[in-house]
Order: C-alpha cells, then sequence, then structure tokens
C-alpha cells in the first residue's frame, strides 16, 4: 500500500533549510527501509492530478535517480534493487506511469515518459515488459485519444528507443513504431506538439529503420516525411526534421543519391534564410556527409582487399553550388563574437564544413574559393576581410601541397601584414591561418616548406610581436609558433633554424603565461603547450643550454604554487591547474635532456629538487593525486635509472593513493604507467614494494568499479613488474595467471558488432599476450618451469587469436612474440604441446607473409625458436 | 537523455585553441615512449639467450634451414631495389628518417643472410658498401650500427674480391670496437672484421696498420658473453700468420696473457675454443708469448681441457698447442708428465683417449703432439712406451689413413733412437724400444711409407728400416726386412730422382744385403 508522501516532498523543497534537510532525512530512510513501497508512492504522487506539480515533479525524479546513475557501479546496483522488487508491485508502478502520460499537465507527463524509458531500458531487453510497445501504440491508433496523450506517447515512444537497442525489438514492433511515429509528422492531422514529439521520436527510431530503409517504398515515404516536415512553419519542428536528416545522412549514406537534388535544395534555403538553429542542421547535414566520404576515402587507401562501402560522390558533384553556398556563411559573423571555444554560430559551422570539404575534394575546391578571397581580403569592411581570411585557412587541409604552395607564397606576406589588422576577429583569424599554414605547409623533413632561412627571421619577429596582442589572439599565435616549431622537429640533424631564436620565444611564451588579462586559464596552458613543444622539437646540442636554464625557472614558478593563498574551492582548483602546466613542462624538459647522455646529467644534479618539488604537489591535494606530477615522475625515472630507488619511500603511498583512484581513472592509469617505468629503473630494486603494488593492481583488475580502460595498462604493468624482479614473479604467477586467463575467457565472449568494444578487446588481448611475454622472459634464467602449467591455456588464447579475422595488427604481434617467448624460455617440456597446436604453422605464415615489418621479424624470431625446440 | 531538446548535432569547430589538444598529445606520446622503451627491454631479453649460450651458430643454422631458397635474380633485383631504398633513405631527413634508414638496412641485410649463395655481388655493385659506411657514422643510433655491420660482416664472408670491397668500412668497424659502443654492435663490428682478417695476410695488414688490434684484444677481457668469443674468433683470424708481427703486438697488450689463462681455465667451451685458437698461433708465432704462457701454467690448462672436454672444436687447437709448446720446451712438458703420472689426468692417457676418437683429425693431432713428446728426452720416451698409448699407435700404424700413419710413425721411431747430440752423426738406439715395437709387427706399416710417394715418409720409413738392420740384436734386423719385402721397397730407390734418399736406401742395401748376404747360412 502506498504511502501519502506530498508533505515530505514538498518540505524537501523547502526555503528553510532545516525544514529541508529533515524532509530530505525521511525520505532518504523510506527509500533505504522499504524501497518497493518507496518507489510506488512517489509512483502515485506522480500520477495524481490532485497533486500539487511541485510534489510531483520531485516525485519523478527521484523515480529516475533510483533506476539510473551516471556512475556505471551505482547503475548497476540499481537495476538489481529494481529487479528483486516484487513482479505485482512493479506491474503497479508501470501502470501508474502509463496512466500519467494521459495527464493533463504537461510536466507529469514528460517526467513520466523519461521514466517510462528508464525502466524500459531495464526491462525491455529482458523481454520483461512484453506489452509496453502495445500499450503506447495503443493510444496512437484510439480514436479518441486526446492530442496531448499522442504527444506523450510519441515523446514516450521516442525515449524509449534512445535507451534501448535494437536487438531488443522484434521486426513488427519496430515497423508499427515506425508507423505511429511517422503518421504522427503528418501535417494535416496533428497539432504542432504532437508533430514536433513525432520528429523528435523519429530522430531515435532511425537507428531503429535498418530494414525500413532497405524498402523503397518505405525509405521514400519516410523521406517525404521528413522532407515536408523540414518546411514547416514552426522553426523548432524544422530544427527537429533537418538533425532527422544529419542523422539519415550519417546512417543511411548509400541509399540517398535519389533523394539529394531535394535535400541539396532544402538546405541550400534553410542555410541562405531560415532561422541560425536551423540553418545550422542544413550546414551540418554537409558536414555529415563530408564525414562519410573522407572515412571512405581513408578506408579505401590502403590495399586491405576488404570492399569498401560505396562512395557516391555527393560533395564532387554539389561542390559548384555547396561552395558558395558555404562561403556565403562566412560573412554572417557575430558583432561581439567571443573568442571562446564553445561558441558555435553559422559562420563558424560554415567554415568547419567548407574544411571538411576541401578534405574531401582536394585540389577541385581551391578554384572556387580563391576568387572569394582575392576579392574581399583587401575590403574596407571588417566581415569581409576576415571571411576571406578565413575561408583561406579552412582550404589548406585537403588540397596538394603543389596546389597550395604558389598560393601561400604569394598572400603569406599580407596575412603577416594583416596581424596588425585594426580589427581584432581579422587579426584572431589571421593567426589561425599561419598556424594552419605552418601545420600543412611547413613541413622540412618531406621536401617542403614555405619558410625559408630568409622569410623565417620576419616571420618569427612578428608571431612574437603578435603575442602581445589582446589574448584570443596571443592564443592563435601560440598555435602558429607550436606548428612552426613542430615542423623543425627532427629537421637537419645537425642543426635546426629555429635555434637562434629559441631564447626569444621562449622569454614571449612565459610572459604570454604570466598574463592575467585574459579569460581564466586559456592563454596560458596555450602558452605551456607551446613552449613544451618548442623543447620538445629543438636541437638538443644547440639548445641544452637554454633547456638547462629554463629548468631551474620552472622550478621556481611551481615552487611558488605552493605559496599561493588557497581559500576557496575555487583557488584550489586554479592552483591545481597552474600545477599541472607547470609539471607538463618539467615532463618535457625532462625527457628532453635525458634523451642524450651529454645532457642528461642536468637532469641528474636537479633530480632531488625536482623530484621534492613533486612530492609537495602531492601533498598539496589531499583527495586526489595529481595527474601531471605524476606523468613527470615517469619521466624522472627513467632518467635517474636506479638511484630512483631512494624516493620511493616517500613517493610510494601517492603511487598507492593513485592506484586507488578509481574516479579519475586517468590518475589510475597514468600511475600504472609511471609503475612500469619505476619498474624499468629500478629492475629488482622495486622488489620491497611489489607485494602491496601487485595487490592493488589485483584489486583494480577485479573491480568493476574501475573504468574498463586502465585494465591493458595493468597487465602491461604484470609484464613489467615481472621483467624487473625475474624470478622472484613466482609468488605472484598462480593469482596473475588466473586473472589473466579469466580476462581471456571475457575477449573470447566479447559482441564482435560493437565496435568501442571491439577496440578494448584489441587492447586487453594484447596487454595479456605482453604480461605473458614479461613473465616468461623475467623467468629465463630460472624458474621457466613454473609455467609449463600455462602453456596449454597461452596457446589456446593464441589459438583463438589467430582465428580472429577482426584483430589489430598490434595484436597478432604481441601474441606471436608470446609464442616464441614460450619456446624460448620454457623448452623441451613443452614440446608436444607445439606438435599439437597445428595452427601454429598456418598462423607463422600469415604473419611471414605481412607487410609489417616488425611483425614479419617477430615472426620469424618466433619460427626460430620453435623449430629448435623441434629439432633438439 | 535529451530532456532540454538542445541541438544535439555540434562538431568541434575547424578554428580552435592549442592548449587542448596538444596537452592531449604531449600526455599520449609520454605513453607512447613508455611502450617503447618496454619493447625494447624485452627484445633485449629475447635476443639475450644469442649471448649467454652463444647459439648464435646453432640460431643461423636454424634459420637458414627455414630459408625457401628464392631464384637468384630474384633475390638480386631484390637487393638492387633494397640498396636504392637504402640509399633514399640515408639521405631523407628528420622525422623518421632513422626508422626508415633502420628499415632498409634490415631489409638488405635479410636479403644478404637469405640464401646460401648471398646477392653480395649485386649489393656491392649497386653501392651498397659507401652507404652503409655512412650508416656507421659516429653517433648514429645502436640499432642502426648494428644493422649495417651486419651487413658488412655478410659481405665479408665472401669472394676475396668482395671482402676486399669492405676496406673503406674498416675505420669505422675499427672504431666501433672501442668501449663506449654498446656491446651488440662491438661485437658485430668484430664479427665482420674476423671475416676481412680470414681473407689473407694482406688484409690482415691493413687492420694491422689500422689498429683493429688492441680494442679487439681488449674485448676479450671480460669473463663471459658471445662478445668475447666473437672477438677471440677475430682475433685468431688477426694474428694467424705467417707472419709474426701481429702475435707479438697481441702478447704486448696488458694483461691478454691472463685473460687466456682465465677463459682457458673457466667451463665455458665455446670461448676456450675460440682462446685455444689464439692460443696455437701465439705459441707458433711468438717466443715471448710462449714463455709467457708457459709460465702462467699454460699446460697443465691445455691437458684439463684435454682431459675433460668432448668437444672435438675445443680439442683439436688444444692438441695443437700443446704440441707446440713441447716442441719448444720439453722441460715443462716433462714436469707435468710427472706431475701427473699416475692420476686422471695424465697427458699419455689422455691423449690416447684422442688416438681412440672416431675423428681423424683428433687422431691425427694426438699422433703429433705425441711425436713431439716422443722426440724429448729418454724419461719422455719411457712413459710414452709404457702407456696405453703404445698398442694404439702400433695398431694405427698399420689401418689409419696416410697423414695419420705419418704422425705414428715419427712416435714410434722416436721413441727406438735417444735424441740426436751434436756431433752425434747417427742416433744412438735404444734397443728395448726398438724390439718391443718391432715384435709389436710395426715393421710392415713402415715399409709401406717407403713405398709412399711421400719423400718425407718415405725417409721415415728407410730411417727405421735403418734401426731395424742396425739395431735389432744377433743381428735378425736384415731377415726381419727381407721378410716383409723390404728389399724390394729398397730398390726402388736406386735410381731414384731424390739424392738422399738414393744414397740412403743404396747404402742400406749394400751394407747388409750385400754380396756377402746369406753366406753365413
Amino acid at each position: 500500500m502506498a504511502m501519502e508522501i506530498t508533505q515530505f516532498l514538498l518540505a524537501a523543497q523547502s526555503a528553510d533549510a532545516r525544514v529541508r534537510t529533515e524532509a530530505e532525512g525521511s525520505l532518504k530512510q523510506f527509500q533505504e527501509q522499504n524501497l518497493p513501497q518507496f518507489l510506488l508512492s512517489l509512483s502515485f504522487e506522480l500520477a495524481n492530478n490532485e497533486k500539487p506539480s511541485e510534489s510531483r515533479r520531485l516525485a519523478g525524479i527521484l523515480l529516475k535517480n533510483s533506476l539510473d546513475a551516471k556512475d556505471s557501479g551505482r547503475k548497476e546496483l540499481l537495476v538489481k534493487q529494481w529487479c528483486a522488487i516484487d513482479l505485482a508491485l512493479k506491474s503497479q508502478i508501470k501502470e501508474l506511469l502509463l496512466r500519467t502520460i494521459g495527464s493533463s499537465v504537461p510536466e507529469a507527463r514528460h517526467t513520466s515518459a523519461q521514466v517510462i524509458a528508464k525502466v524500459a531500458s531495464i526491462e525491455v531487453p529482458q523481454k520483461q515488459w512484453p506489452e509496453l510497445v502495445g500499450s503506447l501504440l495503443s493510444n496512437m491508433t484510439q480514436q479518441e485519444s486526446p492530442a496531448h496523450l499522442k504527444q506523450s506517447t510519441l515523446e514516450t515512444l521516442g525515449y524509449v528507443c534512445e535507451e534501448i537497442s535494437h536487438h531488443d525489438l522484434v521486426q513488427d514492433e519496430v515497423n508499427s513504431v515506425l508507423t505511429a511515429v511517422v503518421q504522427g509528422m503528418n501535417q494535416a492531422a496533428n497539432n504542432a506538439e504532437v508533430r514536433l514529439a513525432a520528429t523528435k521520436a523519429l530522430l531515435n527510431a532511425l537507428d531503429f529503420s535498418q530494414t525500413n530503409f532497405e524498402n523503397e517504398m518505405e525509405r521514400s515515404y519516410i523521406m517525404k516525411m521528413v522532407c515536408e516536415t523540414a518546411c514547416a512553419k514552426e522553426a523548432v519542428i524544422r530544427q527537429a526534421a533537418f538533425e532527422c536528416l544529419v542523422s539519415i545522412a550519417s546512417t543511411y549514406y548509400e541509399v540517398l543519391e535519389q533523394y539529394m537534388q531535394t535535400l541539396f535544395e532544402l538546405t541550400a534555403k534553410a542555410v541562405k534564410e531560415d532561422e541560425e538553429s536551423v540553418a545550422l542542421q542544413a550546414v551540418e547535414f554537409w558536414s555529415t556527409i563530408c564525414d562519410e566520404e573522407i572515412d571512405r576515402q581513408e578506408y579505401d587507401s590502403p590495399d586491405t582487399g576488404d570492399s569498401s562501402p560505396p562512395h557516391s560522390g555527393f560533395i564532387e558533384k554539389a561542390l559548384p553550388h555547396l561552395v558558395p553556398m558555404l562561403l556565403e556563411t562566412l560573412e554572417k559573423q557575430e558583432e561581439d563574437q567571443d573568442h571562446e571555444d564553445d561558441v558555435w554560430n553559422i559562420s563558424m559551422a560554415g567554415g568547419t564544413c567548407l574544411g571538411l570539404v576541401a578534405r574531401t575534394v582536394g585540389d577541385g575546391i581551391v578554384p572556387l574559393v580563391m576568387p572569394f578571397v582575392e576579392i574581399n581580403i583587401r575590403k574596407p569592411n571588417w566581415r569581409s576581410r576576415e571571411a576571406a581570411t578565413y575561408a583561406f585557412g579552412s582550404i589548406l587541409e585537403g588540397p596538394t601541397i603543389d596546389k597550395l604552395a604558389p598560393m601561400v607564397a604569394a598572400g603569406l606576406e599580407f596575412l603577416l601584414t594583416a596581424t596588425k589588422d585594426e580589427n581584432n576577429h581579422v587579426r584572431d583569424t589571421t593567426a589561425w591561418t599561419l598556424s594552419r599554414i605552418f601545420e600543412f605547409l611547413h613541413t622540412p623533413d618531406s621536401g617542403f616548406s614555405v619558410i625559408s632561412p630568409q622569410n623565417l627571421p620576419r616571420i618569427v619577429g612578428v608571431l612574437l610581436e603578435s603575442m602581445k596582442d589582446v589574448p584570443n589572439v596571443a592564443e592563435k599565435v601560440c598555435g602558429a609558433i607550436y606548428n612552426l616549431a613542430q615542423g623543425y622537429e627532427d629537421a637537419g640533424a645537425s642543426s635546426s633554424l629555429l635555434s637562434p631564436y629559441l631564447t626569444e620565444i621562449i622569454q614571449h611564451l612565459l610572459a604570454a603565461a604570466e598574463r592575467t588579462d585574459g579569460p581564466e586559464s586559456k592563454l596560458r596552458s596555450a602558452s605551456y603547450e607551446t613552449l613544451n613543444e618548442v623543447v620538445r622539437c629543438s636541437n638538443l646540442l644547440e639548445a641544452s643550454g637554454i633547456i638547462g636554464q629554463l629548468l631551474p625557472v620552472i622550478m621556481v614558478k611551481l615552487g611558488q604554487t605552493m605559496d599561493l593563498q588557497v581559500v576557496s574551492t575555487e583557488d584550489r582548483e586554479k592552483q591545481a591547474e597552474l600545477q599541472a602546466s607547470l609539471c607538463g613542462v618539467l615532463q618535457v624538459i625532462i625527457q628532453k635532456l635525458s634523451s642524450k647522455d651529454e645532457t642528461k646529467p642536468i637532469v641528474m644534479q636537479n633530480a632531488d629538487q625536482i623530484m621534492m618539488l613533486f612530492l609537495r604537489v602531492f601533498g598539496c591535494h589531499s583527495s586526489s593525486v595529481h595527474e601531471e606530477a605524476m606523468l613527470a615522475i615517469g619521466a624522472l625515472a627513467y632518467a635517474t635509472g636506479a638511484e630512483f630507488a631512494k624516493y620511493m619511500p616517500e613517493l610510494f603511498k601517492y603511487l598507492q593513493t593513485g592506484l586507488q583512484n578509481f574516479e579519475e581513472y586517468q590518475v589510475c592509469s597514468i600511475t600504472v604507467g609511471v609503475i612500469g617505468d619505476i619498474c624499468r629503473a629500478l629492475d629488482d630494486k622495486i622488489l620491497p614494494f611489489c607485494d602491496q603494488i601487485m595487490s592493488l593492481l589485483i584489486q583494480n583488475l577485479q573491480s568493476d568499479a574501475l573504468h574498463r580502460s586502465v585494465k591493458p595498462p595493468i597487465f602491461s604493468c604484470f609484464g613489467d613488474i615481472a621483467l624487473a624482479i625475474g624470478g622472484h614473479f613466482e609468488r605472484y604467477v598462480a593469482t596473475a595467471l588466473q586473472i589473466m586467463q579469466g580476462a581471456a575467457q571475457v575477449c573470447a565472449q566479447m559482441d564482435t558488432l560493437d565496435e568501442e568494444l571491439m577496440d578494448y578487446g584489441n587492447q586487453l588481448r594484447r596487454s595479456i599476450f605482453e604480461a605473458y611475454s614479461g613473465i616468461l622472459q623475467g623467468f629465463k634464467d630460472a624458474k621457466a618451469e613454473l609455467m609449463v602449467p600455462y602453456a596449454q591455456h597461452l596457446l589456446q588464447f593464441v589459438e583463438l587469436v589467430s582465428k580472429d579475422s577482426l584483430r589489430d595488427e598490434s595484436v597478432t604481434k604481441a601474441a606471436v612474440a608470446a609464442m616464441g617467448d614460450l619456446a624460448d624460455v620454457v623448452g623441451e617440456k613443452i614440446k608436444p604441446l607445439f606438435s599439437n597446436f597445428t595452427f601454429c604453422g598456418e598462423f607463422l605464415n600469415e604473419c611471414l607473409d605481412s607487410e609489417d615489418d616488425d611483425l614479419k621479424d617477430t615472426a620469424r624470431w618466433t619460427q626460430g625458436m620453435i623449430a629448435r625446440l623441434m629439432v633438439t | 537523455m535529451a530532456d532540454d531538446g538542445s541541438a544535439s548535432n555540434r562538431r568541434d569547430p575547424i578554428k580552435s585553441s592549442v592548449g587542448n589538444v596538444a596537452g592531449q598529445r604531449r600526455r599520449q606520446q609520454a605513453v607512447t615512449v613508455a611502450k617503447e622503451r618496454r619493447e625494447l627491454l624485452v627484445r633485449a631479453k629475447r635476443l639475450c639467450r644469442v649471448g649467454t649460450n652463444g647459439g648464435d651458430d646453432e640460431d643461423a643454422l636454424v634459420e637458414n634451414e627455414m630459408m625457401i631458397d628464392e631464384e637468384q635474380p630474384v633475390l638480386e633485383a631484390q637487393t638492387i631495389k633494397a640498396v636504392e631504398e637504402l640509399k633514399s633513405a640515408v639521405q631523407s631527413q628528420g622525422k623518421g628518417a632513422m626508422q626508415k634508414r633502420v628499415t632498409a638496412l634490415r631489409e638488405l641485410r635479410r636479403l644478404l643472410s637469405k640464401s646460401e649463395f648471398p646477392p653480395i655481388d649485386a649489393a656491392l655493385s649497386s653501392g651498397a658498401v659507401p652507404l652503409l659506411v655512412q650508416c656507421l657514422s659516429f653517433g648514429s643510433p645502436d640499432e642502426q650500427l648494428l644493422e649495417s655491420a651486419w651487413c658488412l660482416t655478410n659481405i665479408a664472408a665472401g669472394k676475396p674480391e668482395e671482402t676486399k670491397a669492405l676496406l673503406p668500412a674498416l675505420p669505422l668497424l675499427i672504431a666501433h670496437l672501442g668501449e663506449k659502443s654498446s656491446a651488440p654492435v662491438a661485437e658485430q663490428c668484430a664479427w665482420a672484421i674476423g671475416n676481412v682478417a680470414g681473407e689473407g695476410e694482406e688484409l690482415r695488414n691493413v687492420l694491422l696498420s689500422q689498429g683493429a688490434l688492441p680494442p679487439l684484444a681488449r674485448m676479450i677481457f671480460p669473463d663471459k658473453g658471445s662478445t668475447v668469443r666473437t672477438a677471440a674468433w677475430a682475433l685468431s683470424n688477426l694474428i694467424k700468420g705467417p707472419e709474426s708481427k701481429a702475435a707479438a703486438q697481441l702478447v704486448r697488450v696488458e694483461g691478454i696473457v691472463d685473460a687466456i689463462l682465465r677463459h682457458l681455465k673457466k667451463t665455458d667451451e665455446e670461448i676456450a675454443t675460440e682462446i685455444a685458437w689464439i692460443v696455437v698461433y701465439l705459441s707458433a708465432l711468438s717466443d715471448i708469448a710462449t714463455s709467457m704462457l708457459l709460465k702462467g701454467g699454460i699446460l697443465q690448462l691445455l691437458v684439463e681441457r684435454l682431459a675433460t672436454s668432448n668437444s672435438l672444436q675445443l680439442l683439436i687447437p688444444v692438441l695443437r698447442s700443446l704440441g707446440n709448446f713441447v716442441s719448444v720446451d720439453p722441460k715443462a712438458m716433462l714436469t707435468i708428465l710427472i706431475g701427473g703420472e699416475n692420476t686422471e689426468e695424465n697427458v699419455i692417457n689422455v691423449l690416447a683417449k684422442c688416438l681412440r676418437s672416431e675423428h681423424r683429425v683428433l687422431k691425427k693431432e694426438a699422433a703429433w703432439v705425441l711425436s713431439n713428446i716422443a722426440a724429448g728426452s729418454i724419461e719422455h720416451k719411457r712413459m710414452i712406451h709404457s702407456s696405453e698409448a703404445m698398442p694404439l699407435l702400433l695398431r694405427l700404424l698399420s689401418t689409419s689413413p696416410f697423414d695419420i700413419r705419418k704422425e705414428v710413425a715419427y712416435v714410434l721411431g722416436n721413441l727406438c733412437v735417444e735424441s740426436a747430440e751434436e756431433g752425434n752423426a747417427r742416433p744412438r738406439i735404444i734397443q728395448e724400444h726398438l724390439v718391443s715395437i718391432v715384435s709389436g709387427g710395426c715393421l710392415r706399416g713402415f715399409i709401406d711409407l717407403v713405398r709412399s710417394p711421400d719423400i718425407e715418409a718415405a725417409r721415415l720409413g728407410l730411417q727405421f728400416i735403418e734401426l731395424v738392420l742396425r739395431g735389432m740384436p744377433n743381428g735378425e734386423g736384415p731377415k726381419l726386412v727381407e721378410g716383409e719385402d723390404g728389399i724390394d721397397a729398397m730398390e726402388r730407390f736406386q735410381f731414384h730422382e731424390n739424392e738422399e734418399l738414393r744414397v740412403i736406401a743404396n747404402s742400406l742395401a749394400d751394407k747388409y744385403f750385400g754380396e756377402d748376404y746369406g753366406i753365413n747360412e
């Protein structure tokens, strides 16, 4: 029997904190003591039209939060709790929810629709709510259904489709849902609310419509309805219809040919004259077509032998009309356009789309854009100048260097001068265009650069001058310097053209990082990241002195962050951010200097102090471990080698904390990586810490709460530890191998249709093989016999992988290598196994035929190991 | 869930700030660097077996067996292409250039190791050597050095004129032998140099004049590893003479004698084998080396090796060294002979073991050592005569191949006479030995030697006949000789073109089988 809880729900929203807290406590207690009753009471509240809308709203929110959570661990718990509830009681709740979508109160209907979708996400896949779809559809087919019921029903259908997968419905259900939705879009029969709900529902139902889109009649009907809706009177409906077209463009690219003429006209009209929200979706339609065609082109390029999906060349065909349409949008800048990354408007969308078109068609775009650039770039109106520059910058990726080089060479001086334009937007876009030029037309490495020893002084001069411009421009200039420096990476082993300017560049970047006139920390982080790239790409022989001087400067700056006044959480965040940037710089400096024997001593001399700083950074943050400091410690471990042992006693607790940080899983992942670095630095001196490290790593692997992306690095880390401590790994073998076998099992059962999951599966398999390799090679000098019991499983795992045609090359390599390690290390005792596993030879032959030299080498080595075993 | 119904389709603008992406990229790079280091480490471990048990021959063998011989023209075309690749990789600069060079080098090396008839000619004529030399330049990454040295090693293993093509590479190969190089690089360079040195005196002289010897010598100082073995092998090739100056230079390298003695003492047979070859050449070519090694107690070490090893590879140079030492300093041998008389390491018994061996070379070398010992003092001779070697020697004289028979004949002959003293034209016969040896049935064997076309063997035979004729008691010599068709054998020399043998044979015939022969009967 449901309880009356209206009072608590209202009190929980009281302005009086005491009342509020007390009510929240009561609700929480109710929830904990009797969840089924709690949910039932909430449903009653939500369903009851007599109740105040405030209490109904909170009831809906609480219901939703009892069924779903962002955190995957919590979500799993909620699902379990729901499933455990008595069936009859659950039916009662579901009944109430379905009744509520017919309520006259719009908010209650809306909330209920969301809750129904949450319940559906749990129950439909388990086939526990078979009547749901039927009951919703009957709302649509009954003559007497009021418009608001149809509207909510369509909204519910949309949400349900979003929550479940298309495997969860049978084709008949899909057909009925689609029919109901498309009929809801019918202009003649329905009011605007219903049509909007229907159009939004279609967006979610499109993923379900594979079969229907294969059938030309059904497909054309759906397309006709969407196109009609795209011309609706109401802008929100038009926008929703265009969103459907975007989704169709990516999901059903193959069947669009016959509609392209109509679609072009429709989108062109919207881009030209419709409201911005609609125009943005129309541009997005073309961007999506570009995505599809670029994907197909990239898929096509290496002769993989697979038949690539068809490429219809829509962009190529539409080019003469498409490009002018996009160019027109560029002149619709906002007057006082903010330069934040989250600004999105028609001119930005147009430029972004233009860039994609350039990548799709290459050289063909150049003659269509250049006249626009030439006419507009000198006009008195800033909009014209900015649009011209933006257009030029957008098409620098895609066309060939041969095509672009003469124009860029001719325009470079103009752009350098334009960094002094009177208009902020123009300067901003000019600096960005320069950065694009250096990104795509400055690759001395492959033999071409628009930059010569003659114009370099002028370029650097202009850039450094512009570093003093307003923050948004300075930030774009950072990008230009970043790409400039990157072009000189490795160019000429003996000398870098940039070396003479390093001191000045670094000074300007440090000064920019100190500026306080910009919003938040954007300019600072851009400056420091650019500094990092400048250091990383410098010629070490020429720059060692300068980098050696930079090191203490950064150390002092990092030291100063400890003295910042920290009162609020905001202060704390700012401090952490600044420390992140500075630790990042230290990481790059350490890595750079330790790459050559001549400069390593500079790191060694400062190692103690650097380490002390990192420990103090850790000390600043009680709850978590600083990610960037951890990364820099990895670099330091490599630089110092075995001497790193002296830092371990103090560092160790932070490593432990890092390994236990499930919330910020990147921190955990980086810590795992750093443990690998330390293993390589310390070798068996890591031994005293291994018990604790291994037990944490094993706990992490067994936990469902830890983000899965951390698990592959942990397996690799097993290998690192085993290599470092050799025979001492004996004590962990049984546990480690058990988990490795378990994980291998999981890999074997993965859904091969889920691309993201397969990607993870590949990482996981590779890391398991790496663990095997590390453990085997670690046992090489002693204890190899410990691996005899696991040989069979390893070979079975390799066999399984060898038969998977979707496996990644890197997985193949790791598998072959592990097989070779087995033969190399364990030898004689497992000889019969190799004779039993007949797949080996075939697999090796396949690898020997590979294009990949590394793989061929590995396979040859493995073949040698096995042959040696078989011959003796 | 699209609660708020806001526009869902939004992408990142093309115009964005450098900060975020750059930071991500940097962190990604850090992860990649760690991954590369892991791979390097595992690779080093995988290759390590080659170092610990010196199994490269074995590996190479396995690898060769697996190679399918490709058609020679195909191989040559591939080689020419690989050299072209290398050329472009050497010219390219910057990002990825290093990797490109290593890949190109690896491909070339692979082709050069591929078949029984490696396409060296194709590699040379398409200009590989100057490129490889360029890849050996100082400061290049180890992998690159290793691969180019490997290519050169394979080229050096070719025909003489192909080996000579390496001349421009020698200075750099030698330079990378230094302590500053990593062990695999130094080893590969040593290998290449060993191949060059093996080619002939002329190239050996070039190597010596460019200073190859001292760094190579220092490479054998460490206690173990494939590097020591390869360096020792190369070193032995370098000093093998016939000129003695290299050997003389080697003894002057400080610590070399200690290193040699140390390696001979250790159990690693593979290293000991190469070291023993160095000892062979040193003992043959340098008196100073010989006396230093003897002073260091090398005989004892060699004898121990002889007693404990079953490796043919090792026993051959050990035997040869022993022989060299004995001939130079018989007294030292005697000390050992007497010292070890009743132990397992009794030299003679150990040599007897070799005589019993299946291996022809081993038998021959052992016989040669015995003949050197037998040429020593009367004590030496007695010791051999009373040893288990005697029946073996007697049997070998009648059953073994010619070259062994000849060595055995030397032993037996030496046993029957006292060593020549000055002014004493004809050696004094040790009758006891002569009688026992003749009664052991050896005369037939000697007479067979007389019939051989080999002058030296024939002389040996005639000399022994002389001993029998002169030394057998009761003048039964001539009868014995006649009984074995000795007269007939000697008559073959009546008109022989070699004057010395003709004179000996004729005078023996005159003296013992003249007109008076047979009258007394």
